[in-house]
């Protein structure tokens, strides 16, 4: 019986072989290249060999004032994302998995923004919030205004909130999936018991859906925020467009301004670590309070 | 049969062994490509040995692929830049300087005297020369004659000479809906503020760097005036104009009644007809110089860039000679650059030609051109523009006073200019 185990585990292994070492040459070097890399220091384009300059990348970080304005710019993004995606997107799952018709239509219509390139949400979005654009008609229709300019690009809240709303629109429907996946892994025999016990929909979702989808909950609450923490594409386009940098500044941008504009690899790699570590840090924090509601059916 | 087999292998190898293949990379220009495949094909005829691959990328793209090709170490044969990108290239020494032999030439002195004055410092090193200008280009101002009249002005006469005109000219030539600008008069080329900002403090007086380049943001007073003129154009000012609108320059060629004057080069002329053939027809367009300040001690027009095409340091002696040859092959066709591209190659005997000076606004701009000086190229150039721009987008956008916006500027990119 144990060589049977064995061998099981053998086959395992050697199936997941493909997966690890793709892992390993495209995820785990470029990492620990980049911990080498953010202790030196190297010039892109020069020719030099990287200069041990031990932890000054690091310290010019914790007292360069731009680096600390892109963890603000990160951590209001994330905090302004985070809390409307897990929400809507709950609420979204549950509304297309207590219809009864449509259901697949729902699922697509929602999914359809994850589809399209970040790159194109984002032109389309910035076209939208042009001064004379759909955003600024909008918003003077819904609040009976003429002629305002709100500034989507300009101000500096509503130039957050535009990155926000585009990036929410872009991923909520993915959420939503996960969501209505989760729920409908849920046995029916469990809902049907708690209507025969006379629960009412709400009682239902709130009592019986909610905490049996906790696993899906905490995986989405995980890749919400590794994703909201490493935004670039939406940044980077409305910079582009002519919007500030310094409000919507955030970190996967500024390791891309450092490294491609300024050349500066070394501190481009260090903030890369640093962002490395809040996103571990975050996600294990996440699922330490979660794993001690684990589900069983 | 063995040995028959033998024989074609060793023969193909041989060929093989021959052939050259030249990996060129370049930015998007639809009128170029068309100009340049031809020249490819030309050269491969006559060099039958010699396979030239060409590859377009975004002008946005460019800067980044080129970049990490390079620190990549597979870079390519040729490639150009902007010239303030790709200045780094040159003294990282990671491009080939000119071949003089490649040429048929005996000295860079010889090299010189082929080029308007000037014009190969930009690519020039400890005495080598280390890039051939496909274009130079300047800014002026392109105006759309029609909603001139539109307002009672005549185009001709009351095009503004002077910034304070600029404001005086855009306000009549503006339309808004509440705060919304539905027509410009004018807007800058945002957000490249080395290129026209720089001159307009300059010719006040002021300078980004000292003449021994240790401290940046020379003259308070001049800083302090554009700063204020680009609070007052701004939404928070005059609301003439900002840097969230669709590119003026892009508005301007559609001829919609929402741009009446933008800034760009030479090469607009084209691009005009090939996307509205019926405005370039109509001639309801005309260019003007570049406007100075009405109390400004220097005459700077706006500064110019340059595409120069480079070779890579990397690449083999051999490819290196065969990429120089190309590249001189290629910019032995200025006329046809002009006309069919709208690019100016600096060249002397071209600049004096029938051919150029027939071109319309030539005189404008070559004129405007004799006034200016390049970008300036600084190994950290990138990074005071970048604070540049914070500065001018915080009076612009945001309720930040000219006098903060300064001290923020000059301390950040005094900092900078201490860096390692």
């Amino acid at each position: 019986m144990r060589g049977v185990e064995r061998k099981k585990a053998l086959w395992g292994f050697i199936f997941t072989v493909p997966a690890i070492v793709f892992f390993a040459i495209f995820n785990l070097y470029p990492i620990f290249y980049a911990v080498w890399m953010s202790f030196h220091r190297k010039d892109l384009l020069s020719l030099k060999p990287p200069r041990f300059v031990g932890l000054a990348n690091y310290v010019y970080l914790f007292r360069s004032e731009s680096f600390w304005n892109s963890l603000k710019a990160t951590f209001i993004f994330a905090a302004g994302t985070f809390v409307p995606m897990v929400v809507l997107s709950l609420v979204f799952a549950a509304l297309i998995v207590s219809r009864k018709r449509l259901q697949r239509f729902l699922q697509m219509v929602y999914y359809s923004p994850a589809v399209l390139s970040s790159v194109v949400a984002a032109s389309i979005w910035l076209l939208m919030f042009d001064p004379r654009g759909l955003a600024n008609q909008f918003l003077n229709f819904l609040l009976n205004t003429k002629g305002v300019d709100y500034r989507w690009l300009a101000n500096e809240n509503m130039l957050r909130l535009a990155t926000i709303i585009v990036y929410f629109w872009k991923y909520v429907g993915y959420f939503t999936i996960i969501f209505v996946a989760g729920m409908a892994s849920v046995p029916r025999s469990v809902h049907e018991a708690a209507t025969i016990d006379g629960a009412t929909k709400w009682q239902d979702f709130w009592y019986i859906t909610l905490p049996l989808i906790k696993p899906t909950t905490l995986l989405v609450c995980v890749m919400t925020t590794i994703q909201c923490l490493r935004t670039f594409s939406t940044q980077y386009l409305f910079v582009q467009g002519g919007a500030p940098l310094k409000p919507i500044d955030v970190i996967a941008l500024s390791i891309y301004n450092t490294a491609i504009r300024d050349h500066r690899i070394d501190r481009a790699s260090a903030m890369s670590v640093l962002l490395l570590l809040i996103i571990m840090s975050l996600s294990y924090l996440q699922m330490k309070i979660s794993k001690s509601e684990e589900v069983s059916y | 049969m063995r040995w028959l087999i033998l024989v074609a292998l060793i023969v193909s190898t041989i060929l093989c062994a021959s052939q050259i293949e030249i990996i060129f990379w370049t930015h998007e220009d639809p009128n170029r490509t068309p100009l340049e495949e031809r020249y490819i094909q030309e050269f491969q005829k006559m060099y039958p040995n010699v396979k030239i691959t060409r590859v377009t990328y975004p002008s946005a793209k460019i800067r980044e692929v080129v970049l990490t090709a390079f620190a990549a170490r597979k870079g390519p044969d040729i490639f150009n830049m902007e010239i303030q990108d790709a200045y780094p290239y040159i003294v990282n020494e990671r491009v080939a300087p000119v071949s003089l032999s490649a040429l048929g030439l005996k000295s860079y002195d010889e090299l010189r005297q082929m080029y308007v004055e000037g014009t190969l410092d930009a690519v020039t090193y400890k005495g080598k020369i280390y890039g051939l200008p496909l274009e130079l280009t300047n800014w002026c101002v392109f105006i759309n004659k029609k909603y001139f009249r539109e307002v009672g002005l005549d185009p001709e006469k009351d095009y503004p000479k002077t910034w304070e005109d600029m404001v005086r000219v855009s306000e009549k030539l503006v339309i808004r809906e509440g705060q919304i600008l539905k027509r410009r008069g004018f807007d800058f080329r945002y957000p490249y503020y080395l290129t026209f900002m720089l001159p307009m403090v300059e010719q006040l007086g002021g300078a980004l760097l000292s003449e021994d380049g240790k401290t940046a943001i020379i003259n308070d007073e001049a800083w302090l005036k554009v700063l204020r003129f680009f609070k007052e154009w701004g939404p928070n000012g005059k609301n003439l104009g900002s840097p969230t609108y669709t590119a003026a320059r892009k508005d301007f060629n559609k001829d919609n009644n929402t741009v009446t004057m933008c800034l760009s080069g030479l090469y607009q002329i084209l691009r005009i007809k090939a996307e509205n053939p019926q405005f370039y027809e109509s001639k309801e367009w005309m260019v003007v110089p570049f406007p100075v300040f009405e109390d400004a001690v220097k005459d700077v027009r706006c500064n110019y860039y340059g595409h120069y095409y480079m070779v890579n340091a990397e690449s083999s002696k051999e490819k290196q000679e065969w990429a120089w040859k190309f590249i001189a092959y290629m910019l032995s066709h200025p006329e046809e650059y002009l006309i069919e591209v709208g690019l100016i190659q600096p060249k002397k005997d071209f600049v004096e030609s029938d051919t150029f000076k027939n071109y319309p606004y030539s005189k404008v701009f070559l004129e405007d051109m004799a006034k200016s000086h390049i970008v300036p190229l600084h190994p950290k150039g990138p990074q005071l523009e970048q604070l540049i721009k914070e500065a001018v987008e915080s009076v612009m956008l945001t309720n930040t006073t000219v006098e903060d916006a300064l001290k923020t500027l000059k301390k950040k990119a005094n900092d900078l200019l201490k860096e390692e």
